[in-house]
């Protein structure tokens, strides 16, 4: 094989799907990171809450309703859910002294809880909704599914999208400041509560929409927001703990040393050396890449 | 010295107690009815009971989660299985297990004591399913299938004998090893040492300046939580004839915390209740419905939310009013360091 046909036919298509799985952790790890940025909270059943987008999807998708109606309706759906969820859980632990422990632990509770409601209603099996953009495309002689080059585009999209919400609007500047001085913001007229309800709605709203966007991809199963959870896990603490940034450069990164690192050594080892890299980085840089949001 | 701390581990050592004779009680109906069910279900509870002493020594004491305790549980585990295979001596497995719990909790120390709070837990997470991905990838551990075919063995104490494959001996041994784990714990919290822990817990920063150092007592706490773990781990392949990788995942660490709140956290006696609890609640559920998860992470959020002190928060209190009645304990020292779970009413006491 030369060194051209080695990049065509091997690097370069490992490149893209290793991008295509970056943004979908990375829109998994959005939520997580802004969740724990804003509110300080662990939120364990975040995978659950992915999983409940693909769910979602999977059902509203067998019952007719379209794709692209499906972008917008999951999310939406999720917004409820995410509000509720914040009320009944979070809100009663959240002035106790172990805020991490305690809110990891409630959110660890509800993850077990969610999970087998998934298996009674949807069964144990995997499923797989049908791919909404069939085709390939060929690109510089690297042929590429059109729907990985749809989720690369759309990630961006909404990457920029949060991103422009975070910084630059006066919503964005209102989350900021409650999360920096929760009676300062209050006093100037922030409905802090309204705030913390929904940025955790927003958090679980970002990973209901991976949900949608991924099931078609990785398929849908109970357990699957489990596996998915350790890499956004990873990527958040990599990327900093509540840096939107930082987990955009440390999905991308991760993923990237991950399809990598399986063309030179056995696919299974791969784990180890992601996982590894997140042990390193909490032992020599435990603020991760970049500094935390809301926090100066 | 009679402070708080001192009363309410009394109250934590009569429920230890109480605990002995019921299992006894177990023991003893289980020889007369010939059971194996049961007795070796209950010796699964107890050695997953150890693994809750050790989340608890940390969780309770001082102050840190730990998401990937299974980590030591299965080194313990696996180490006593491959000692077993080679020779059949149920001492050379305990101190090889203890020996390779050791050394891995104080490399599993050096790493994870460099952080705090959540990142402490997340790093023993890490930790924990780094090893349990290279144990499930390395042929020679058997891989995903795990060892089997580990020998009953003959555990000889002096003259006497008991083996493994007795239901009702190896739940006695079991039981010995768990509340001698118990007793060297409590042993060691009683001890100055317990109580620089304990301050750790309520305020990690001033412990400094009272002269001790706050690394040293969290390593120590980590490796003796480590030792814990390893050597409960240590029992299992004894008990069950093999050993595999889901011993080491999250979920074998996952039901340990889930133990240990439903116990009670900061009492030992709990984690010990805790998991004893999370078994027969998993294999009365399991005997009606495959789901048991639901009606385990309803009860486990509920306990969280409603009742943060657990069981021994409920059980504790009396057995304490009772103790401080009977034994003319006097009253809490006004400026004793406050652990959770006690308020005993003073005045209520006959004078």
């Amino acid at each position: 094989m030369t060194p051209v046909d080695y990049l065509q036919f091997v690097l370069a298509p490992q490149v893209v799907n290793g991008l295509a799985l970056g943004i979908a952790v990375v829109l998994v790890a959005l939520g997580l990171t802004i969740i724990f940025g804003m509110l300080d909270v662990i939120n364990m059943s975040h995978g659950e809450f992915y999983a409940i987008g693909a769910y979602a999807a999977l059902a509203l998708g067998a019952a007719g309703v379209g794709f692209w109606f499906l972008l917008i309706l999951v999310p939406v759906l999720m917004v409820p859910l995410g509000m509720v969820a914040e009320r009944l859980l979070i809100r009663p632990v959240f002035d106790t002294k172990d805020r991490h422990v305690t809110t990891l632990l409630v959110t660890f509770g509800l993850g077990l809880i969610v999970e087998d409601v998934l298996k009674i209603i949807f069964g144990a099996n995997t499923q797989r909704p049908p791919t909404p953009i069939p085709g390939a495309t060929e690109i510089l002689g690297i042929i590429l599914p059109n729907y990985r080059i749809f989720l690369i585009l759309v990630g961006v999209a909404i990457v920029l999208g949060v991103a422009y919400v975070v910084y630059k609007t006066r919503l964005g500047a209102m989350v900021r400041a409650a999360a920096f001085d929760r009676n300062m913001a209050a006093s100037l007229g922030v409905p802090v509560s309204l705030v913390y309800a929904g940025t955790f709605a927003f958090g679980v709203s970002l990973a209901g929409l991976a949900g949608v966007l991924l099931a078609p991809i990785y398929s849908v199963f109970p357990t699957m927001g489990r596996d998915f959870i350790l890499l956004a896990f990873t990527v958040v603490i990599v990327g900093g703990m509540g840096s939107i940034w930082g987990a955009v450069v440390a999905g991308l990164l991760l993923t990237q040393v991950q399809a990598l690192a399986s063309l030179i050594i056995s696919p299974v080892w791969t784990d180890p050396i992601v996982f590894g890299t997140m042990v390193a980085f909490l032992v020599f840089r435990p603020q991760g890449l970049f500094g935390r949001l809301g926090h100066a | 010295m009679h402070d708080r701390l001192t009363q309410s581990m009394r109250a934590s050592h009569l429920l230890a107690l109480l605990f002995v004779l019921a299992s006894l009680a177990l023991a003893a109906m289980g020889t007369a009815t010939d059971d194996t069910f049961y007795l070796r279900l209950g010796t699964e509870a107890l050695i997953f009971a150890g693994l809750a002493l050790s989340v608890d020594l940390l969780l309770g004491y001082s102050g840190v989660l730990s998401l990937g305790q299974a980590l030591y549980f299965g080194i313990g585990a696996y180490v006593s299985a491959l000692t077993l295979m080679k020779v059949p001596s149920f001492w050379l497995a305990m101190a090889a297990a203890f020996t390779a719990s050791l050394l891995a909790a104080i490399i599993g120390g050096l790493i994870a004591n460099r952080v705090r709070g959540v990142y402490f837990a997340l790093i023993t997470f890490g930790l924990a399913q780094v090893l349990a991905k290279v144990v499930y990838n390395t042929r020679e551990l058997g891989s995903s299938d795990g060892m089997i075919g580990i020998p009953v063995i003959e555990i000889a104490f002096g003259p006497f004998s008991v083996s493994t494959g007795s239901p009702v001996g190896f739940f006695l041994i079991v039981l010995v090893v768990i509340m001698a784990l118990y007793a060297l714990t409590a042993y060691l919290l009683d001890t100055p040492f317990g109580r620089v822990l304990t301050a750790l817990k309520s305020n990690e920063r001033r412990v400094p300046f009272l002269g001790y150092s706050a690394w040293r007592a969290r390593m120590a706490a980590y490796v003796l939580a480590g030792v814990v773990a390893g050597l409960s781990g240590a029992l299992y392949p004894m008990l069950r004839g093999f050993v595999s990788p889901e011993l080491m995942f999250f979920a074998t660490s996952g039901n340990a915390v889930i133990s240990v709140v439903l116990g009670g956290v900061g009492t030992l006696a709990g984690a010990i209740y805790g998991s004893v609890l999370l078994v027969i609640l998993k294999s009365i559920i399991g005997s009606w419905t495959e789901h048991h998860l639901i009606v385990i992470g309803l009860i486990f959020m509920l306990c969280v939310l409603f009742l943060p002190k657990g069981l021994a928060g409920v059980l504790r209190p009396p057995v304490e009013a009772w103790l401080s009645r009977h034994r003319r304990i006097p009253g809490p020292v006004p400026d004793a360091p406050v652990l959770p779970a006690i308020a005993v009413d003073t005045k209520a006491a006959p004078q």
